[in-house]
């Protein structure tokens, strides 16, 4: 028979890059993201106790991610406030994405505006597109409702595709 | 059927990278020591205590060697002379008194979700003290735990 532990691995493997890419959104680098997902499989681990010892459900995972984002965003603020006089430089290799593609202009474009993009449209795009929710289980993650849920993706794809057009004119006129 | 967004397809060349090599280590370390020597009992609880562990750990080898020895009946090379020192040194707990005492709370403020509801945080601190009683030797042992929470409150009206 396997392992609990070895079915949370598996589970781990399969859907790491998605919980880590919606972390992200609650992080200043990769680093404090990878500590939230270790944080929020923690308290997923004990959730799963009294429900079988099975790796969880995504939306779930997403929801407990938030929730340990929300926390370290409050007490990160606090810190910031303590330590104003520290200048923080951002890592330049530091992406949330990676595109399949060599040289793949517009993926790179896309890439930036995504990372740019408000919160509460990111999370919803990251959970719709690489998470793979339907907006039924994104309505559950956020307790809005699914036609809000829906909306927010599609007025997102809609400042993305706003961007790529603008940032292809920049670059246009710059050529 | 739904016909994907040109910006969908433009998203579809880019993909998550995976936790680092350190990041999947600490994880899966975790993972392992979660799972570890840990019996379920309906008597006794595990605890974080290094020595507490060390006799749960102790308790995990024996139910082994008993397991083992209810799974695999005497006709599949039966060896009672290792089973039995598991079962004569087997320690016996029993929980006979549990205790949550807040030591001391801290308002953490409002917490303001995207969606607009707005929620109060309440940071506690919590001792969790377990009486474990040792009965063959009758001695208790008090095992403290503390554990820090936060506790959400909805606000619904100011």
């Amino acid at each position: 028979m396997e392992s609990p532990s070895s079915a949370w691995k598996q589970w781990l493997a399969e859907n790491g890059p998605r919980l880590l890419l919606f972390a992200r959104g609650w992080s200043n680098c990769r680093q404090d993201a990878e500590d939230l997902v270790q944080e929020a499989i923690l308290r997923m681990w004990h959730h799963q106790a009294d429900h079988g010892g099975r790796p969880p459900d995504l939306p779930l995972v997403f929801s407990t991610i938030r929730f340990c984002g929300l926390n370290h965003h409050r007490s990160e603020s606090r810190r910031r406030k303590r330590e104003e006089s520290i200048i923080y430089l951002n890592d330049f290799q530091d992406v949330w994405l990676d595109p399949v593609l060599e040289e793949d202009e517009e993926a790179l474009i896309l890439r930036e505006a995504v990372q740019n993009l408000s919160q509460k449209l990111r999370e919803v795009v990251v959970m719709k597109f690489w998470g793979g929710l339907t907006f039924l289980q994104i309505s559950e993650t956020l307790a809005i409702s699914p036609n809000t849920a829906a909306s927010r993706y599609r007025y997102a794809l809609e400042q993305l595709a706003h961007e790529l057009r603008r940032m292809k004119e920049v670059r246009h006129a710059q050529a | 059927m739904h016909k994907p967004d040109p910006v969908e397809t433009i998203l579809a060349r880019l993909m998550p990278p995976g936790l680092s090599a350190q990041g999947q280590c600490d994880i899966e370390t975790m993972l392992d020591e979660l799972t570890g020597p840990v019996v379920e009992t309906p008597s006794v609880r595990p605890s974080s205590s290094p020595w507490f562990r060390r006799v749960i750990g102790g308790m995990g080898i024996a139910a082994a060697g008993v397991a083992a020895a209810m799974i695999f009946p005497q006709e599949s090379n039966p060896s009672p002379v290792a089973a039995a020192p598991y079962q004569e040194s087997r320690p016996e707990f029993s929980l006979i008194g549990e205790s949550d005492r807040i030591e001391y709370t801290t308002d953490e403020g409002w917490l303001e979700y995207s969606d607009g509801s707005t929620m109060r945080a309440m940071r506690l601190t919590v001792v969790e003290e377990n009486s474990i009683m040792d009965e063959e030797t009758g001695i208790v042992m008090q095992v403290s735990e503390p554990r820090e929470e936060v506790l959400l409150m909805p606000v619904s009206a100011f």
